[in-house]
């Protein structure tokens, strides 16, 4: 069984959607869920005022309808599972520690800011600043898994601290800049300037890429770690073939300006 | 030439982000026309002698003449029915009216978003990321020695910075001018300001970044591989020379421009500049500044700054302040088509934004501000026509070096200044807000009794 939530009215202009999360809804009935807030821009309105809400509580929570004007899906999230049928807005599971959303559209800019754990899944593309750190703050992620089976724009993986971002796809410029730690696997192309100003972690390109003046060749070499992440990535249903898991990377150390701990790995078959 | 001739003294213009305060202005009060701009640069000249008093209705609905109070009511209606109105512009505008429009968003809880966010809003983006070493162009004046331009062509766009603070002025500790100074010029081409420069650096376009990491890399004593040159255009003597001359300069300073802050990568140049900044400050004393265009859009940053916390794109929606460029910046509001009204104050998107953007500003309600009719005054719903800062009104602008300079105007306009007509619609605007309360209030002490 699960709770189905249905768009039966579009919005005109943004709406923050902040209660719609497993941990909010958790002991509510159908009608008390109905009757939590969404703000509807500078207006406070109610769920039942987009949704008809039905199912069963307590359960898995699937949205049916455009939600792309709809924020904070998911927000906040520690337990559960949100699976939404199209395509959704920005900020998705924003300041999420736990539990599953999964998308089966795109999604818009911010996906995950400040996430410490918890799984979210797009099967479309997603917009700039995935898993990044908030403006003003110099640390991203501390945590969790983002997989983007298509394509991610600018800042992806901004400032994180851990956790992994996949992305299926090509990624924009500045993919993993300022990164602290943690790991982000692109197996299209990498945009320009990945890594500027990474500290420490891991950037991991099944293509060429182009470097910074500041990133150093070291050594080609097969990296045992991430065999095991791309079984992983390949049991997700990410397409990766038998060469990439065991196959060779070259290793590009930097960023230099910084600790030139961070790497960047390119598959060289 | 009529009989009535009057000067005004220490007069300001308000064209460019120099904000030169030392006109005398010849006004002929008779024809209400400025005929002589004494110490202005072309575009001040041009300024001044091109403004004249139009004769057409104060105040419009749907093309239609009406009085000033019928557009406040209608303008306040409509921003009070939107649900994510949006305010922009602001930087052709008084620090005064910027004020009154800041309230205005807060009481409507909408969104305000300056020019700063198609110029130097990257800029903004990373001062807050990496932090502003600053000056005022006086210091500038007395005590820089290397002065290094960066994507920027003051000759044409800011034609008096040259001469008044950076390059022949005479200073304190430059009393021979340029003698005492080593002008360097960053640009993908050449323009009018190069041949003031004793070093030109010419890099491929687009390879900033690139550039001035390499810089900072070398600053910090790392190692940077010939072919840099292959890539950016710039050979590593050239920036190894450079970056000789940063470390061993008295006082250096880096003017950006939109070259650096509008073309790829963005707020990541501006930071890269400003990291650069800071690195050089281990070695010497090493500031930077953005060679801000409009009259008063530093005024509209430090306005917002410190009224609402940000300098754009702020969002009021729930009740407090929150900053996020690229969810609460106009061209994105509008491109997603997301704002359901326009307060559009001393600016014409319709003219410069992108074709989704000005398609939506067509579909819904917009008001505007402007002293003269442009293509967003066309399709504004309520438009007023307002009287020209520094020229009809008084005020405050702030120079690009963040300094308040005060306005002396020439000569009366018969069209209200925008600071009069946004404190109207403020008054007018929190009446309704008040009145809404009210009525929120009685509807829950009636509900309240019924139970
Ligand atoms: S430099 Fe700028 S402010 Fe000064 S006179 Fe010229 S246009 Fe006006």
């Amino acid at each position: 069984m699960s709770l189905e939530l249905t768009l039966h009215t579009s919005p005109q202009v943004p709406v923050e959607a902040e209660n719609i999360s497993p941990d909010k809804f958790a002991g509510l009935t159908i009608a008390e869920i109905e009757t939590l807030s969404v703000m509807h821009g500078n207006e406070q309105l109610t769920l039942a005022d987009f949704f008809k809400v039905e199912g069963q509580t307590g359960a898995e929570i699937h949205l049916q309808g455009d939600l792309s004007r709809l924020k904070y899906i998911g927000s906040g999230m520690s337990s559960g599972h949100i699976h939404i049928h199209g395509n959704t807005g920005q900020h998705l599971g924003a300041a999420m520690s736990g539990g599953e959303i999964l998308v089966d559209g795109d999604a818009g800019d911010w996906v995950a800011p400040d996430m410490s754990g918890g799984r979210i899944q797009i099967k479309g593309n997603a917009g700039h600043m995935v898993g990044s750190a908030y403006r003003g703050s110099p640390v991203g992620i501390l945590g969790g898994e983002i997989i983007i089976h298509g394509d991610v724009r600018n800042e992806a993986g901004h400032g994180m601290r851990n956790g992994m971002i996949v992305v299926g796809g090509n990624s924009g410029d500045f993919t993993g800049v300022d990164m602290l730690a943690g790991s982000i696997i692109v197996l299209g192309k990498l945009g320009i300037r990945s890594g500027a100003g990474m500290k420490r972690g891991s950037i991991v390109t099944l293509q060429a890429a182009a470097m910074l003046p500041t990133f150093s060749y070291a050594c080609t070499y097969q990296p045992t770690y991430l065999r095991i992440y791309m079984q992983y990535l390949k049991d997700s249903g990410l397409a990766i073939d038998e060469a990439h898991i065991s196959g060779n990377y070259e290793r590009w150390s930097g960023d230099a300006i910084e600790l030139n701990r961070g790497e960047i790995l390119l598959y060289k078959d | 030439m009529s009989e009535n001739i009057k000067t005004v003294k220490n007069a300001t213009c308000t064209f460019c982000g120099c904000v030169c305060d030392d006109m005398i202005l010849t006004v002929d009060m008779d024809e209400k026309r400025i005929i002589k701009a004494k110490n202005a640069c072309v575009l001040g000249r041009a300024w001044f002698s091109q403004h004249t008093i139009e004769d057409a209705p104060a105040a419009m609905i749907d093309g239609q003449p009406v009085s000033v109070d019928e557009a406040i009511e209608e303008a306040a209606q409509t921003l009070m029915n939107a649900r994510f109105p949006i305010t922009y512009g602001l930087s052709d505008t008084t620090c005064e009216a910027q004020r009154q429009a800041v309230a205005i968003t807060d009481f409507i809880k909408g969104t305000i978003d300056t020019t700063t966010s198609v110029c130097h809003g990257p800029s903004g983006l990373a001062f807050q990321g990496i932090g502003e070493s600053t000056m005022t162009l006086g210091e500038v004046k007395n005590r820089a020695d290397l002065v290094i331009y960066w994507g920027g062509n003051p000759a044409e766009s800011h034609p008096r910075h040259f001469t008044k603070f950076t390059v022949t002025a005479k200073g304190m500790f430059t009393p021979n001018g340029k003698k005492d100074r080593t002008v360097v010029l960053f640009d993908v081409r050449r323009t009018a300001s190069t041949p003031v420069a004793d070093i030109f650096v010419q890099l491929k376009p687009g390879k900033d970044f690139e550039v001035l990491w390499a810089l900072r890399a070398l600053v910090k004593g790392r190692t940077i591989d010939a072919s840099i040159e292959e890539e950016t255009g710039v050979s590593l003597e050239t920036l190894k020379d450079l970056v000789e001359r940063m470390k061993n300069c008295r006082y250096g300073v880096f003017f950006f421009g939109m070259g650096l802050t509008m073309t790829r990568g963005r707020h990541f140049n501006s930071g890269a500049l400003l990291a650069l900044t800071t690195d050089l400050n281990e070695f010497t004393h090493f500031v930077a500044k953005p060679a801000r265009g409009h009259g008063n859009v530093t005024g509209a940053d430090n306005v917002l700054s410190w009224q609402t916390g940000y300098p754009f794109g702020v969002n009021f929606s729930r009740g407090f302040p929150r900053f996020n460029p690229g969810e609460f910046t106009t061209v994105d509001t509008l491109s997603r088509g997301e704002a359901d009204a326009a307060l559009i104050i001393a600016s014409d998107p319709a003219s410069n934004f992108p074709k989704a953007a000005i398609d939506h500003l067509r579909s819904i309600p917009v008001i505007t501000l402007d002293p003269k009719e442009t293509l967003t005054t066309k399709l504004a719903h309520v438009a007023f026509r307002t009287a020209t800062y520094g020229i009809n009104t008084g005020g405050t602008v702030y120079r690009m070096d963040d300094v308040p300079i005060s306005l002396r105007p020439a000569f009366e306009s018969p069209f209200p200044s925008d600071e009069e007509i946004l404190t109207s619609l403020k008054a007018r605007v929190h009446e309704l807000v008040l009145a809404g309360k009210n009525q929120q209030s009685a509807l829950k002490t009636s509900t309240s009794l019924n139970a």
